[in-house]
């Protein structure tokens, strides 16, 4: 009786995980993000100056890092928990893309990731954190 | 009392009401007039609306929608048996508040203690700016009703004895990137105060209407995301205390803030257990050193209490 009673809260627990493992989670980050020509090419009005790399490096710990990791790796405690994969920042593919992508991108969001332009309203900002963002590589 | 004195009381709240709108259309006109570039206003002077016990210079932007809690412990002098005061009674408060435009602030919000309803008010009159304004000043108003249920007058003769007010005027400056500190003069002013019969049977007031105070407060960043903070309160009104002494206390709190994107948590040690302003100016009795008052009292020191504030921040 104990066996059975333990097989069956044994195949219950191992459905379980089995159904968490392969529902729910979908990761976008291959999915396109498409920039408009304009915003792409627009180009950082911030020189990356040590003050400039510091004020972003608060930013980007304020407001990014719980996702996206202290090094910019999608490993932030967070990260987890998302439906999105964060990424890695650090990756040539990522950081090919333009300063005026990435300023659209914070600015905007997707998803998971939050629209950033309510919540720092100074544009020199976002730009103070793109600059942060090409330190990461 | 005197008809023109319940006219004055009542005409408390919309008189801070008119100052302060006042103050918010003077600054606006000059904004409006402003045609030379403006000097970068200096950011992150403290990361949250409260410095433990006290308001902050900081204004949220606008848009912000914030939710406080507030919680203070009883003392922790009994130690192990009510856990340092986290078994204790606790004060418990729940606030909302919102930016509609640059620099203003409303908010409202409700405490356990006297079953208090607050409404409050802020706005940024001066901002700091980088290498011209030395300081930030901001003037923060509230205004408090005791709800206590009271069916046969016992606490409050007429309903404007329910009505507390404080203002406080908010002077801080960034002075590095690490350091900020902060000077807050206040004045509390209480319709209703306890009363004592002197040798002639004659009701007279133990204390005054009115409680003038003055705050010091600091910040100390020691990471992106953590500070450490400091506090002082110290009251400057003498209270008559014609039956025994009625000064409130001095208030010495402590405490570290952790800082994210829509979150600051504050872990404090502290003096207060009102946290409306007025009622820890006006009330407090918990001392965080033993000192003699002017009329010889002894009072114990040593009165501190754990607490911690909350605030979520939504930008709509």
């Amino acid at each position: 009786m104990k066996s059975k009673l333990f097989t069956a809260v044994f195949i219950l627990f191992a459905s379980t995980l089995l159904l968490v493992a392969t529902s729910g989670f979908k990761p976008s980050q291959g999915k396109p993000w498409p920039v408009p020509d304009k915003n792409a090419k627009m180009a950082n009005p911030v020189k990356s100056t040590a003050e400039s790399i510091k004020a972003g490096k608060e930013l980007w710990v304020k407001h990014c890092q719980s996702c996206h990791g202290k090094a910019g790796k999608g490993d932030g405690t967070k990260a987890a928990s998302l439906k999105t994969e964060p990424g890695n920042f650090a990756t040539p593919a990522f950081q090919k893309q333009s300063d005026g992508t990435l300023f659209f991108k914070i600015s905007e969001g997707r998803e998971d990731m939050p629209s950033f332009k309510k919540k720092i309203p100074d544009t020199e900002e976002i730009w103070d954190l793109v600059v942060f963002v090409r330190t990461l590589k | 009392m005197t008809k023109f004195k319940k006219y004055l009381q009542f005409m408390m709240l919309p008189a801070s009401i008119c100052l302060f709108l006042l103050l918010s259309i003077g600054t606006m006109a000059q904004d409006s007039t402003a045609a030379v570039p403006v000097k970068k206003p200096v950011k992150g002077t403290f990361e949250s609306n409260w410095v433990l016990d006290n308001q902050s210079v900081m204004v949220p932007i606008k848009g912000t929608l914030e939710m406080d809690m507030q919680h203070r412990f009883g003392t922790v002098r009994n130690g192990f048996k009510d856990f340092y005061g986290i078994y204790a009674p606790a004060n418990i408060r729940l606030a909302f508040s919102y930016v509609p435009m640059d620099k203003l602030q409303f908010g409202f919000g409700f405490t356990k203690e006297r079953l208090q309803l607050d409404l409050n008010a802020k706005y940024a009159i001066l901002k700091q700016t980088k290498g011209g304004i030395p300081v930030s000043i901001t003037y923060f108003v509230n205004t408090v009703i005791e709800t206590t249920p009271d069916k046969d007058n016992q606490i409050y003769v007429t309903n404007g004895d329910r009505m507390s007010y404080f203002h406080q005027l908010i002077i801080a400056s960034k002075i590095t990137d690490r350091i900020s500190l902060q000077v807050a003069p206040s004045i509390s002013h209480y319709n209703n105060v306890e009363g004592v019969l002197d040798a002639n049977g004659v009701i007279q007031r133990n204390m005054k209407n009115d409680h003038v105070a003055i705050a010091f407060m600091g910040r100390y960043k020691v990471s992106e995301k953590m500070n450490v903070l400091i506090n002082y309160d110290q009251p400057i009104t003498q209270h008559p205390g014609l039956k025994k002494n009625t000064n409130p206390n001095p208030n010495l709190s402590f405490g570290v803030e952790f800082v994210t994107s829509a979150h600051a948590f504050q872990l404090i040690l502290g003096n207060y257990q009102g946290i409306t302003p007025q009622s820890n100016n006006y009330f407090n009795h918990n001392a965080p050193f033993k000192y003699t008052t002017a009329d010889g009292t002894e009072m114990k020191g040593g009165m501190f209490l754990i607490g911690f504030n909350i605030t979520r921040l939504w930008n709509l």
